[in-house]
């Protein structure tokens, strides 16, 4: 396994192209396999000559043989790329519909457009305000109930005995609700577990995860996330809503469902991919906004994934969306809580008001605060470690819907059982605060008028968790309780990130981080308390542990998921205290520099066990000397401008090859080489071509026919119909077809030797989907797509390249 | 002490007002710029008094007719002060445990009726106002002050809440609370010598009923800071004292039901690992191959 997920060599794929090339006629490329093999041949005996690991070639050559024979077979790895990812369209195919419609277009029109974008923007916000607020309300609803129910239970029986029976309706109350969220999840949509972050961040990349912007998604999501933060799992609803932003955006701004079949007949011009993403990445932001109450953060976040197609009128709209996503959320949370127009509920997760005067640091603090993000990022990568292997296993061995929905119950079940052996076994008793900011005080064996303090970290919804780290008085935990908390919760949140139920990681990340920034906090004050012959001055100044928790929190955080200037932003931002910006930043630089050392972050490996074919900001360092040449498939499936539609169907149909994008050629009139490229056509617009069939006979036969608009593709959008669905009939097959009106006339091309950190920003800057290699007859050469690009990456041994698997 | 500490207050107060009387003169009318030493003496008398208060008096200077304030005025701070004074010797020993409620509720209740006499701006005889002579002529606002303080101090001690409409009395809830209080306390007196064990016995019922009571209370906002106090007390003596509190008793069975239930994922990570069949991804040939296929079946057809 090891020897093929390393495989490195130039050389044997040097030998593929020369096989491929060795005695096959080509319709349109005749001379161009030689030429390959004469070039790349002499490439690797060059390029052996780089390999850092020149040993392997020997393996290589060994895997080679049985790679030829028949498809092998390997366990799922991270080295792979899956073919079920697609680029999305974000390139504006510029051909004579386009011209015409453009021409048609009053100058009120694109006013209009432009207007309705604000409405769509206004829109998403909205919406993703009302589901978040949804959310919060029902989940807080339910856990109520279901707090209630448990405490009522643990009082009657601490006193009558049988506490284990308490245990168990725990265990069985949350197993109960994580099944029906697994179940959801598992069977209806498998898209919608986890965060859903790693999803967005690839779509924002470019890449078209199938059915991750559904109808059908968000309703599992919203549904999902309930259930599993009812069930008591660690986990948190902020990630969730990010993705549930995203689909709303990708909802409201095509102005019908295509799940419910209903067309509305609204922003019919906004049906493409191009479009479509714009508004995804607002929903994304909105998502944000209204899970942290951090309207700039949203903005940056969708900036920090998705900057490489923005623009300043784009950024001021998300920002809009933003705003009006938080600022809904705030308005209906007041209404829920009896208090309308009282705006101060700005998010999901409200860190409380951190005083400033109370929690001022000094500068002596900020060593501290680096150590402490030096620790975030050390637990973050040894989090992220443990989860990639668990996630290994679970892509490997738990599989089967059944067995996930399994496996989410015992883990709910464990985290329950786990949760109330810690409260039962905690001897930390802490009298009742005179607020009462303790939701559901449980007594146990504690003194009448004591509660167990164990129980308001375990026994409470994660939110409400971390929020008491941060605010309770000094004195509130004892350091044993917040060490095993830690301890427990670490394993816990691990175990738990990756099961088949829809929720974030966040809040989790926070609660950890929490409890080891108190702890922090508390010892500093005992230490210096002890040595210090000022005590009153030094304990007023570490006394107050909770901005520990606090930097403890984003230490975790940023070590678990590597963001950067969003993270930082939207803690600020979730604190409402701008003072604290430079220590969280710090602390996020040393906890992502600490981390990255170690492993990368858990959505970055999350995205690269799904196989994806994410594109980095950077081409790999070592990569220059690649050229498009190696770089790009070869021969390329090419079209003529009149093609026969026989041929087109047979190309489409070929099941072994989903290609997507087809160049067309004119033939050089006496010479039957390869044609000289005109334009490039992708297979959604032939399949709308073949299903209006547009034939050339049938155009002279039938004058009066209505000819073919831009709307007619934007109908078939985004779920064109198979090839299989659309019926040619034998007569059908020998009429022609003229693409010249259809096809985008002005494909990007590069040279073949351009460099591969060229082929790469161009692809990355425009959001390509084709890219057209051409020799300097422009002719076409080959086809670099996104797998082609994306397989380089720069591993432990070098550049290393990915493979392409069928998952 | 406490009367001499008051009253105190009291000379404090009007030293200071006149003061402040004198500097505000200064300030609003610029002709009496001859006088700036009755004012500076008056200044230095403020502080004088933590020397001898007895020469401070007698440097006080007298202002025109229509600065100084009214005697209806002078009647109501000295109502006032007296009232002031009585509240504050309640307090003082109801301090712990806490009876401030029960013990002071009344002289609460005159404080606040001379203070709403002071504060309303009803005219009193010879169409003064005391309130802006009294409350607000100097940046000081002493009687506002010393008011708002003692009002904070009701507000948090929560003591409406076990009062009757009107503050004239005791509500009923609170009666009845004091009365099971006192069953409790004098249950345990009577098993306080000799084993504890038989005390959570037979006090049990009646602590309990107190518990119950409380907990009623807490949830329809009737709890002042006197029953807080009282049941915190209780429940300290039930608790750590006689050591009535909950015993843990069925360590063995929540240890045997935990191992049980974190035995389960193991036994499924192992069997699902033995039994399901290792999910094996197909490798792809590089592109290449696969389109020179594709090109060569079309190329079959075409030709």
């Amino acid at each position: 396994m090891a020897n093929i997920t390393k495989k490195v060599s130039w050389s044997s794929r040097a030998d593929e192209s020369a096989a491929a090339g060795e005695g096959t006629p080509l319709l349109n490329g005749s001379e161009q396999p030689q030429h390959s093999r004469q070039l790349s041949g002499g490439g690797s005996l060059f390029q052996i000559g780089r390999l850092s690991t020149v040993d392997l070639e020997e393996e290589i050559t060994s895997d080679e043989d049985s790679l030829r024979g028949r498809p092998k077979e390997i366990p799922h790895n991270e080295k792979l790329l899956s073919l079920k990812y697609e680029s999305l369209d974000y390139d504006n195919i510029e051909n004579q519909l386009f011209l015409e419609e453009e021409r048609r277009m009053s100058y009120m029109g694109f006013r209009c457009l432009e207007i309705s974008r604000w409405v769509v923007c206004g829109l998403i916000g909205f919406l993703t305000g009302l589901i978040a607020c949804f959310i919060d309300i029902v989940v807080e609803q339910l856990a109520g109930i279901k707090y209630q129910v448990v405490k009522e239970n643990i009082e009657k029986f601490t006193e009558a005995g049988g506490l284990s029976i308490s245990l168990i309706l725990w265990a069985v109350l949350n197993s109960t609700f994580v099944m029906m969220g697994a179940i959801i999840v598992a069977f209806f949509e498998p898209i919608a577990a986890g965060s859903g972050i790693p999803q967005i961040k690839c779509y924002l990349n470019g890449v078209k995860i199938p059915r991750v912007v559904r109808l059908k998604t968000l309703v599992v999501k919203v549904c999902g996330v309930i259930c599993s933060v009812v069930g008591g799992l660690a986990v948190g609803k902020e990630g969730p809503m990010i993705h549930s932003g995203a689909v709303v955006a990708a909802g409201v701004s095509q102005g019908r469902s295509t799940s419910l079949k209903r067309d509305f007949k609204i922003f019919e011009y906004f049906r493409r991919d191009t479009e479509k993403r714009d508004f995804v990445s607002a929903g994304a932001a909105a998502g944000v906004s209204a899970a942290f109450g951090a309207p700039v953060g949203g903005v940056l976040f969708s900036l920090e994934e998705g900057a490489s197609f923005w623009n300043q009128m784009l950024t001021w709209r998300i920002f809009f969306a933003s705003m009006i996503s938080t600022f809904t959320l705030n308005f209906f949370l007041s209404i829920y809580h009896a208090n309308p127009g009282d705006l101060s509920n700005p998010g999901l997760i409200n860190f409380g008001r951190f005083e400033s005067d109370s929690v001022a640091y000094n500068l002596y603090e900020i060593p501290l605060f680096i150590a402490m993000g030096a620790i975030g990022g050390l637990l973050g990568a040894l989090f992220n470690v443990l989860n990639y292997w668990l996630t290994i296993f679970r892509i490997r061995y738990v599989h089967r819907p059944c067995l996930q929905v399994m496996e989410a119950m015992l883990v709910a079940a464990v985290t329950a059982t786990v949760s109330f052996a810690m409260i039962y076994f905690s001897n930390d008793c802490q009298p009742l605060g005179p607020e009462h900011t303790e939701e559901y005080p449980l007594q146990l064996f504690c003194a009448d008028g004591e509660y167990n303090s164990m129980a308001t970290a375990f026994f409470n919804t994660p939110e409400r968790s971390v929020r008491s780290l941060f605010h309770n008085q000094p004195g509130t935990y004892n350091p044993l309780t917040l060490g095993l908390f830690t301890l427990t919760y670490f394993f816990l949140a691990c175990w738990t990130y990756g099961l088949a139920v829809s929720a974030g990681v966040f809040i989790p990340s926070l609660l950890i981080g929490a409890a080891w920034g108190r702890l922090c906090g508390i010892l500093l004050a005992s230490i210096t308390s002890n040595s210090s012959t000022s005590a009153q001055d030094s304990t007023a100044i570490w006394a107050d542990p909770g901005k520990y928790a606090l930097i403890g929190a984003a230490a975790q955080l940023g070590g678990i998921v590597r963001m950067t200037l969003s993270l930082t932003v939207i803690m600020v931002e979730a604190t409402g205290n701008v003072t604290y910006g430079l220590p969280i930043m710090l602390v996020l630089m040393t906890a992502k520099i600490v981390g990255d050392y170690f492993e990368e972050g858990l959505y970055d490996i999350h995205i690269k066990l799904q196989s994806v074919p994410f594109l980095h900001w950077e081409a790999p360092a070592t990569s220059h000397w690649l050229t498009a040449r190696e770089v790009m498939s070869s021969p390329v499936t090419c079209l003529n401008r009149v093609e026969k539609v026989g041929t087109i169907v047979d190309v489409l149909s070929n099941t072994s090859t989903n290609h997507n994008g087809f160049p067309v050629v004119v033939q050089v009139s006496g010479s039957d080489e390869s044609g000289k490229l005109c334009g490039l056509i992708l297979r959604s617009q032939l399949i709308v071509l073949l299903k209006h069939k547009v034939f050339v006979e049938l155009a002279r036969s039938r004058l009066t026919r209505r000819k073919l608009q831009l709307k007619d593709f934007r109908d078939a959008y985004p779920r064109f119909p198979p090839i299989q669905s659309i019926h040619v009939s034998q007569d059908e097959r020998e009429c022609m077809m003229d693409l010249t009106e259809f096809m985008n006339p002005t494909p990007y091309t590069v040279p073949q030797e351009t460099s591969l950190p060229r082929v790469f920003k161009l692809f990355r800057a425009l959001g390509l989907r084709h890219l057209v290699v051409v020799d300097d007859e422009n002719r076409v050469v080959g086809l670099v797509t996104r797998k082609d690009l994306a397989r380089y990456h720069l591993g432990k041994h070098g550049l290393e390249e990915l493979q392409l698997a069928q998952t | 002490m406490a009367l001499n500490k008051s009253s105190w207050f009291l000379v404090f107060l009007l030293i200071n007002i006149d003061a402040l009387v004198s500097a505000d003169v200064d300030f609003t009318a610029p002709e009496s710029a001859d006088r700036p030493e009755p004012a500076l003496s008056a200044a230095a008398a403020v502080f004088k008094p933590a020397v001898d208060s007895l020469f401070s008096l007698n440097l006080l200077s007298s202002f025109p007719e229509d600065l100084e304030i009214s005697d209806y005025c002078t009647e109501l701070l000295n109502i006032f002060g007296q009232r002031y004074v009585d509240y504050v010797k309640c307090l003082v020993p109801a301090a712990r445990p806490v009876r401030v409620c029960q013990n002071c509720f009344s002289s609460y209740g005159s404080l606040v009726d001379t203070y709403t006499n002071i504060s309303s701006d009803q005219m009193g005889p010879g169409n003064v106002s005391c309130r802006d002579s009294l409350l607000r002529s100097d940046r000081l606002m002493l009687v506002f002050q010393l008011y708002s303080n003692l009002d904070d101090l009701w507000t948090r001690s929560l003591c409406k809440q076990c009062l009757t409409d009107g503050l004239h009395n005791l509500s009923n809830t609170t009666l009845y609370f004091m009365t099971l209080l006192n069953q409790t306390i004098s249950c345990f007196d009577k098993y306080k010598q000799g084993n504890h064990t038989e005390l959570c016995k037979s006090c049990k019922n009646t602590y309990r009923g107190l518990n119950e009571l409380y907990g009623g209370m807490e949830k329809n906002h009737t709890l002042c800071i006197d029953i807080e106090d009282a049941m915190n007390m209780t429940r300290r003596l039930w608790s750590k004292n006689f050591n009535c509190s909950f015993p843990r008793e069925e360590t063995v069975a929540v240890i045997a039901v935990s191992s049980f239930m974190v035995f389960l994922p193991i036994i499924f990570y192992l069997s699902s690992f033995l039994h399901s069949e290792q999910k094996k991804r197909k490798l792809i040939h590089p592109k290449r191959a696969k389109s020179y296929n594709s090109l060569m079946n079309i190329q079959d057809k075409l030709s």
